[in-house]
C-alpha cells in the first residue's frame, strides 16, 4: 500500500524561506562555540551565550507566525493541539531533560504521515505546551522547540517506503534523530554547564579540530551515557509502535480529508 | 512602607504575566552581571520573598522550589568540573587528584592535579550565578499564569496559540481517557499493568484523541476559526517583505558577529536592525487579522511598577558594571571577603517592591465541583 | 431563512448520493425536527446548512443551499459563523478552551467582535443559559447537560439567526434533556431563532416541533410536513405515536396529553388484563450484594445496598446521575472495591479475581462501548476476544453474527454505527459466556429500531440463562425488557420490585404508554397490541 502523502500544514514560498533562514540561524545559535573566531564580536564577551537566548524566541515566533499565516486550517490546528497534548503527556514519562524522550516516536510518526510542515510545528508546539504544563518555560525552551521541530520536519522528508522497510527506516531515523537532538542540546548547554575556563570549555578561535574534541570530552563525561541508550530506546519505541500508530494517523488523515476538494454542480433534475 | 497606603488600593486580580516575566528577567539580567555571592544571594532572597508573598496555590506555583534544587545541582556540577578539569589556580591545596594523561586528540584537556580552595570557590561563584539565573526563571514560572501568558501572545501567532490552547485543555481529558480505558481492559480479561498493558491502553487513547480532533476541527470551523477578515493583500505583502528582509539581516549580522574580519557594523547593529524588521513584520501581519480578545489582562500601574522594579535592578547592576565593576567580581585568587557595593544593593532591593505593590491574585474558587456527588464515570481504583 | 434548491450530495468515497433532489424551505422562527434512521443522511443534511458539507468533508454538492441569503457555495463554514450556529453531537469534543466563560467568548473572538460588546454578550448568554453561577468553572467539571448548554451558548453568543443541532439530547439523561429542550424552546419563542435539529429521542422533542423532515435514507426524497402528518408513516416514531397508530386515532397524538384525551375508549377495551402473569424467576443466584458500602474519599457512592440477581432475570437500575448506578455495576465486576459489605458473583469476590477469571463470571459493556475495542478490524477484534476468553476460535464472530448480522469483518470498529459498535462490544463480552452480563447506558445514541433489536437480544440472553443488569435512564427500554427494576437515590435503594409495579407507581419512571393508559398496567405498545388481538 502506498498511501498518498498528506500535507496537513502547507509551507508556501514565504514560510519555506523563513523556515530555512531561521533554521540556519538556529544552527548557528547551537554551534557558535565551535566556530567563533578570536577577535570577533562574540569571542570577547562572557555574555555572548545570552545573545542567542534573546534572539531565538524572536526568530521562532517569526517562523511560526509565517507558517501559521495561511498555512494552517482548523483541521491542522485541532490535530496539532490534540497530538501536542498526547506528546506533552508522554514527556514526563521520560523523566525530563536528561532522561529518555518518549515523545520522539510521536514526532517521527506524525511527521511521516502528516508532512514536514506539520512535523515542524508539532515538534515546537509539543515542547511549548509541555513547558507550560510543567512550569518549564525558560531560555532553553526555544532551543528545544527548534530542535524538536527539526526532528518532525526531517521525518516528513524521508523517502517513500512501505511495509517493513518503512518501519526500519523510521526506527533508524528515530534513533539518529534522538541522538542528534541530545547532542545539539548538549552543545547549547556546553558554555553554561561548565563555564568558560575549564579544560573542557570551548576556546574562542581554536580550530574546529580542537574545540570539537573538547565538546566530545564534555559530552562523554556528562551525558553520552544517557544519550546512546536513549537513542536506542527511541528507535525501539518507533519500531514497536510504528505499525498501529501509522495506521491510526493515516486513518485520521483520511477522515479529516486534509485536501478536501469541495465541488459544486448545478442542480440536476432528479 | 509609606507607598503602601496609596498604591495597594488595587483589588485582587491577576497581574499581567508579562509584567512578572519582565520583572524576573530584570533580576536575571542583574544576576548575570555579577559573580558576587552576596549580591547573588540577595537576588535569590528577593525573588524568593516576592514568590512567597504573591504566588497562588496553583500547581505551577511550586516551580520556585524545583528551580532552587536544580540550581543546587548546577553548583555541584560546576564545582566538580572546576575541580577536575579547571585551570589550575595557586593557593591552599584542598586535595590532590591523580593526574591523567589524555590522548593526543584531547591535548588541551587537563585532568586531575591539585585542587585548591581558590579553584573551588571560583567555580562555586560561577555556579551560584547560574543557579540564581535559574531561580529567577523559576520565580517567573511560579508567578505567571501560563494560560494568561498564552492569551498575551502576539496576534500573529494566533494559529499556533490556539493549537497550544487546545493542547492545554485537552490534556486533562487525556488523563480521564487513560483511566477509563485502563479500567475497560480488565473487562477484556487482559492485564492492565506492565508494558503490554501500557501499549494496550495507549492505542485506544490515541485513537480516541485523533477522532476527537476531527470533530473539534469541524466545531472550530463552524465557529469562525480562520476567518480571513478583510486583510488587504498589500498589507500582507508588506509584512512578508519586512519579515524576510529582517531575517536576512539577522542572518548576516550573526555571521558578522562570529567572523573577526568583517567590519563591526556588520555585527550587532545589523543583527539588531534585522530583528527589529522581523518583529515589525510580525506586528504588521498580526494587525491584519480581524480578531478580538475577550477580557484581556490590563496593563495598569501595578504592571508598570512590577516591570520597572525588575528593570531597575538590572540597570543598577549594569551601571555599576560600566563604572566600577570591582565589587561585582570579587577576587577568588587571592580569596577575599566579597564587598557589598551600595548601588547594586539598592537596585536589587527595589525589585522587592512587587511583594507589596502588586495586586494579590484572587482566591481560586473551588474548581472541580460536580453537580452530582459521586463519580459517574468508571473510576480506576484498583 | 434556510432554502434548499435541488440539493444532492455525494461523497468522494461512494458512488451513491447520500441526499438527492432536496427542495426545502424553512421559514424564520421555526423549530424544524429532522428524523430518520442512523445513517440515513440526517447529519449530512444538517451539515450542508453551514457549508461543512462539502467545504470541510469534501464531496460534491449539486444544487444550492442558501441561509439568510448567503449561498454556501461561496461561503465556507467560517464565513457563515455569524449566521449559523452549529452544535455537534458530542459537546465536549467541540470545546476549544477549558473554562465556561472563555468558551462562550471564543467564537466571538474569531469573529472579531469588539471587546465591550463581547463582554456584554457573554453576560447575556450566561443569563439565557442560566449558568452565571458556574461561569469560571472548568468545562470538564460540568454535567453532560450543562456541557451541552455551554456548547449551545458558545454559538449563541455570536448572535446567529439559525441554530443547527445534531442530536443534542441523545446522550443526556431525562433531566439534562429537559434543561436543554427548555433552553431551545426559549430561544425559538423569545428570540425568534430558527432551529433545525436532528434527534433520535422523539418522545422528548416531537411535540415542540413546528415541522418534521423525515430523511428516509438511500437518497430517497424527503418527507416534509406537520409533525402529525409525517409521524403517521414514519419508520421512527415515539411510543405515544405508535399507540395512536395502533388505536387509529386522528389526529395522531404527539404528547401524552393529546393521547390521554383520545384514549377513553381504548382504556375501556383494555379493562381486562390478559397478559400472562409475571412469574417469579427462580434460577440460581448469580450476583449477591449484601450491605455494600462504596466510598470515594469522603463521598459515599453506595450506602448499605442489598441486591440479589438470579439467572434469567433482567434488572434495570434506574435513578438520576450520581445515584450510584455505575458504581454498583463497577463493583459487580470488581473495578471498585467495597468499603464495607460483600459482593459475590457466582460465589467469588470479583474484586479479588484475576482479569482472566473475571471474564468467565461477569462482563460489563461500558458507556463508551468503544473502550472495549482495540483492534483495527472487526475480524481481529473477534479473534482477540476468543483468545482473551479462552473460547474456541469463531465464538465471538458467531455471537456477533447472531446479534447483529451483516457486519463486515474488515470494517474498523470505530467506523461502525453506535448500534453495531454496541453489538460488537456485547459479543466480545459474551465470548467468555459470563453468567452475569452488565450494561451501562446501552441505549445512548440508538434509534428506535436499534433499541428494539437490543431489547430482543437481551430477552433472548435472559431466556438462555444469563442474569442481566442494565443501568439506564431509558424508561422505555426498562419497560420493554426488564423483569425487575431497582431505583437508586443517593446511594440507597428506594424501590425494588417487578418493573410493572415500580414504573407505574412513579411518573418519573413511567413509560409513555403507561402514562396514557394509567391506571392500567400496560407498559409498551406491544403489550397493548397483544391485548387487543383476541378482542378484535
Amino acid at each position: 500500500m502506498q498511501p498518498a502523502r498528506v500535507r496537513a500544514v502547507r509551507l508556501h514560498g514565504r514560510s519555506a524561506v523563513a523556515l530555512a533562514l531561521v533554521s540556519g540561524l538556529g544552527l548557528l545559535a547551537f554551534s557558535w562555540p565551535l566556530f567563533v573566531q578570536p577577535g570577533s564580536g562574540l569571542a570577547h564577551r562572557a555574555d555572548a551565550p545570552w545573545l542567542f537566548v534573546v534572539l531565538l524566541p524572536l526568530l521562532l515566533a517569526v517562523v511560526l507566525a509565517e507558517i501559521g499565516d495561511g498555512g494552517m486550517d482548523a483541521k491542522a490546528v485541532a490535530l496539532l493541539g490534540v497530538l501536542a497534548a498526547v506528546g506533552a503527556a508522554l514527556r514526563p514519562l521520560g523523566g525530563g531533560v536528561a532522561g529518555f524522550e518518549p515523545v520522539f516516536f510521536l514526532l517521527v510518526l506524525a511527521g511521516r504521515v502528516l508532512g514536514r510542515g506539520f512535523g515542524f510545528v508539532l515538534g515546537s508546539v509539543t515542547l511549548f505546551a509541555s513547558a507550560l504544563l510543567t512550569a518549564g518555560v525558560g531560555p532553553w525552551l526555544p532551543f528545544q522547540m527548534l530542535a524538536a521541530g527539526w526532528v518532525g520536519f526531517f521525518a516528513g522528508c524521508l523517502p517513500r517506503a512501505a511495509g517493513w522497510r518503512e518501519v526500519t527506516m523510521l526506527s533508524a531515523y528515530g534513533g539518529v534523530a534522538g541522538l542528534l537532538y541530545g547532542l545539539l542540546l548538549n552543545l547549547w548547554l556546553w558554555p553554561y554547564a561548565i563555564g568558560l575556563d575549564t579544560g573542557l570549555s570551548f576556546v574562542a578561535g581554536d580550530p574546529l579540530t580542537e574545540n570539537l574534541p573538547r565538546f566530545v570530552a564534555f559530552t562523554l563525561s556528562t551525558s553520552l551515557g544517557f544519550d546512546i541508550p536513549r537513542a536506542l530506546l527511541t528507535a525501539a519505541l518507533v519500531a514497536v509502535t510504528a505499525r498501529p500508530v501509522l495506521l491510526a494517523l493515516r486513518r485520521t488523515a483520511r477522515r479529516a480529508v486534509f485536501d478536501a476538494q469541495p465541488r459544486f454542480e448545478a442542480s440536476r433534475p432528479s | 512602607m509609606s507607598l503602601r497606603s496609596g498604591m495597594t488600593a488595587a483589588l485582587p486580580r491577576h497581574l499581567h504575566p508579562g509584567a512578572w516575566w519582565l520583572w524576573a528577567l530584570g533580576l536575571a539580567t542583574a544576576a548575570s552581571r555579577t559573580a558576587n555571592p552576596l549580591l547573588l544571594a540577595l537576588v535569590l532572597a528577593v525573588a524568593g520573598f516576592v514568590v512567597m508573598s504573591r504566588r497562588t496555590d496553583s500547581p505551577w506555583a511550586r516551580a520556585y522550589g524545583f528551580y532552587l534544587k536544580l540550581g543546587l545541582l548546577v553548583i555541584v556540577i560546576r564545582v566538580v568540573f572546576g575541580a577536575v578539569f579547571g585551570a589550575p589556580l595557586p593557593g591552599t591545596v584542598l586535595a590532590h587528584l591523580p593526574e591523567v594523561g589524555l590522548p593526543e586528540w584531547a591535548a588541551g584537556v587537563r585532568l586531575g592535579g591539585d585542587v585548591t580552595v581558590e579553584m573551588v570557590m571560583a567555580a562555586g561563584y560561577d555556579g551560584l550565578q547560574l543557579a540564581t539565573l535559574l531561580a529567577c526563571i523559576g520565580a517567573a514560572n511560579a508567578l505567571a499564569n501560563p494560560k494568561r501568558l498564552l492569551r498575551a501572545m502576539p496576534g500573529a501567532l494566533y494559529e499556533v496559540g490556539v493549537a497550544v490552547v487546545v493542547a492545554l485543555s485537552f490534556s486533562p481529558q487525556l488523563v480521564t481517557a487513560v483511566s477509563r480505558i485502563r479500567a475497560a481492559r480488565r473487562l477484556r480479561g487482559r492485564p492492565d499493568r506492565g508494558l503490554r498493558g501500557l501499549r494496550g491502553v495507549a492505542m485506544p487513547v490515541l485513537q480516541d484523541a485523533l477522532e476527537r480532533s476531527v470533530e473539534l476541527a469541524a466545531a472550530m470551523d463552524s465557529r469562525g476559526f480562520g476567518r480571513d477578515g478583510s486583510a488587504p493583500a498589500s498589507t500582507r505583502r508588506v509584512s512578508g517583505v519586512l519579515t524576510l528582509t529582517g531575517l536576512l539581516g539577522a542572518a548576516a549580522g550573526s555571521y558578522g558577529l562570529l567572523d573577526a574580519t568583517s567590519p563591526a557594523l556588520l555585527g550587532l547593529p545589523l543583527l539588531a536592525v534585522g530583528c527589529l524588521l522581523a518583529v515589525l513584520g510580525l506586528v504588521v501581519g498580526g494587525r491584519t487579522a480581524s480578531r478580538s480578545r475577550y477580557r484581556p489582562d490590563p496593563w495598569a500601574a501595578a504592571e508598570w511598577i512590577t516591570a520597572a522594579s525588575g528593570v531597575a535592578a538590572a540597570v543598577a547592576m549594569i551601571v555599576t558594571a560600566v563604572t566600577d565593576d570591582s565589587g561585582l567580581f570579587p577576587s577568588t585568587s587571592p580569596l577575599v571577603v566579597p564587598p557589598l557595593p551600595l548601588v547594586p544593593l539598592v537596585g536589587v532591593l527595589i525589585a522587592l517592591l512587587p511583594a507589596w505593590l502588586s495586586p494579590v491574585a484572587p482566591a481560586a474558587r473551588t474548581g472541580a465541583v460536580r453537580r452530582d456527588p459521586a463519580p459517574e464515570r468508571i473510576e480506576e481504583t484498583v | 431563512m434556510i432554502r434548499f434548491e435541488g440539493v444532492s450530495v455525494r461523497y468522494d468515497d461512494s458512488a451513491a448520493p447520500v441526499l438527492s433532489g432536496v427542495d426545502l424551505h424553512i421559514p424564520e422562527g421555526e423549530l424544524c425536527l429532522v428524523v430518520g434512521r442512523t445513517g440515513s443522511g440526517k447529519s449530512t443534511l444538517l451539515r450542508t446548512v453551514n457549508g461543512l458539507v462539502p467545504h470541510f468533508t469534501g464531496g460534491t454538492l449539486s444544487g444550492r443551499v442558501t441561509v439568510a441569503g448567503r449561498d454556501t457555495r461561496e461561503h465556507p463554514p467560517r464565513e457563515l459563523a455569524d449566521v449559523v450556529g452549529f452544535v455537534g453531537q458530542d459537546p465536549a469534543s467541540g470545546f476549544v478552551t477549558d473554562v465556561v466563560e472563555e468558551e462562550l467568548a471564543y467564537g466571538m473572538e474569531s469573529l472579531g467582535v469588539a471587546p465591550d460588546v463581547m463582554r456584554r454578550r457573554v453576560e447575556e448568554t450566561l443569563d439565557v443559559l442560566g449558568m452565571a453561577a458556574v461561569r469560571d468553572r472548568p468545562l470538564a467539571s460540568l454535567s453532560a447537560g450543562q456541557q451541552q448548554r455551554v456548547a449551545i451558548g458558545s454559538v449563541l453568543a455570536a448572535h446567529p439567526r439559525v441554530l443547527v443541532l445534531d442530536e443534542p439530547t441523545s446522550a443526556l439523561d431525562p433531566q439534562a434533556a429537559e434543561e436543554v429542550l427548555a433552553l431551545l424552546q426559549r430561544l425559538v419563542h423569545d428570540l425568534g431563532l430558527t432551529v433545525l435539529l436532528a434527534e433520535h429521542r422523539l418522545e422528548r422533542v416531537v411535540q415542540y416541533a413546528d415541522r418534521v423532515v423525515l430523511v428516509p435514507g438511500g437518497g430517497r426524497p424527503l418527507v416534509v410536513g406537520r409533525p402529525q402528518d409525517v409521524m403517521a408513516t414514519s419508520p421512527v416514531a415515539p411510543p405515544v405515536v405508535e399507540l395512536g397508530r395502533l388505536a387509529g386515532w386522528s389526529p395522531l397524538p404527539l404528547s401524552i396529553r393529546d393521547a390521554r384525551r383520545q384514549s377513553g375508549s381504548l382504556r375501556d377495551r383494555l379493562a381486562v388484563d390478559v397478559r400472562p402473569a409475571a412469574r417469579p424467576t427462580s434460577g440460581p443466584l448469580i450476583a449477591d450484594v449484601r450491605r455494600l458500602v462504596v466510598r470515594y474519599g469522603d463521598v459515599v457512592a453506595l450506602r448499605s445496598v442489598d441486591v440479589q440477581v438470579r439467572a434469567g432475570e433482567v434488572v434495570a437500575l434506574m435513578g438520576r446521575n450520581g445515584a450510584g448506578k455505575s458504581t454498583l455495576l463497577t463493583s459487580l465486576v470488581g473495578m471498585t472495591g467495597a468499603s464495607a459489605g460483600t459482593v459475590r458473583v457466582c460465589g467469588d469476590d470479583p474484586h479479588g479475581l484475576r482479569p482472566r477469571d473475571l471474564v468467565r463470571r461477569a462482563g460489563l459493556v461500558p458507556q463508551e462501548a468503544a473502550d472495549l475495542l482495540y483492534a483495527d478490524t472487526v475480524a481481529r477484534e473477534c479473534d482477540q476476544a476468543d483468545r482473551d476468553a479462552g473460547a474456541p476460535a469463531g465464538t465471538t464472530a458467531g455471537l456477533l453474527a447472531r446479534i447483529a448480522p451483516g457486519i463486515g469483518g474488515t470494517v474498523h470498529p470505530r467506523d461502525l454505527s453506535e448500534g453495531q459498535r454496541l453489538a460488537l462490544a456485547l459479543a466480545v463480552v459474551l465470548a467468555g459466556s459470563p453468567p452475569l452480563v452488565l450494561l451501562d447506558e446501552p441505549t445512548r445514541g440508538l434509534d428506535y429500531p436499534a433499541k428494539r433489536d437490543l431489547a430482543a437480544i437481551l430477552a433472548e440472553l435472559a431466556a438462555s440463562g444469563h442474569a442481566i443488569v442494565l443501568a439506564t435512564h431509558d424508561v422505555e427500554l426498562a419497560a420493554t425488557v426488564a423483569t425487575r427494576t431497582v431505583v437508586l437515590a443517593e446511594g440507597e435503594i428506594v424501590s425494588d420490585g417487578p418493573t410493572g409495579e415500580v414504573v407505574t407507581s412513579s411518573p418519573a419512571f413511567a413509560p409513555q404508554v403507561a402514562k396514557v393508559l394509567s391506571p392500567g398496567p400496560w407498559l409498551t405498545v406491544d403489550d397493548v397490541a397483544l391485548a387487543l388481538r383476541p378482542a378484535g
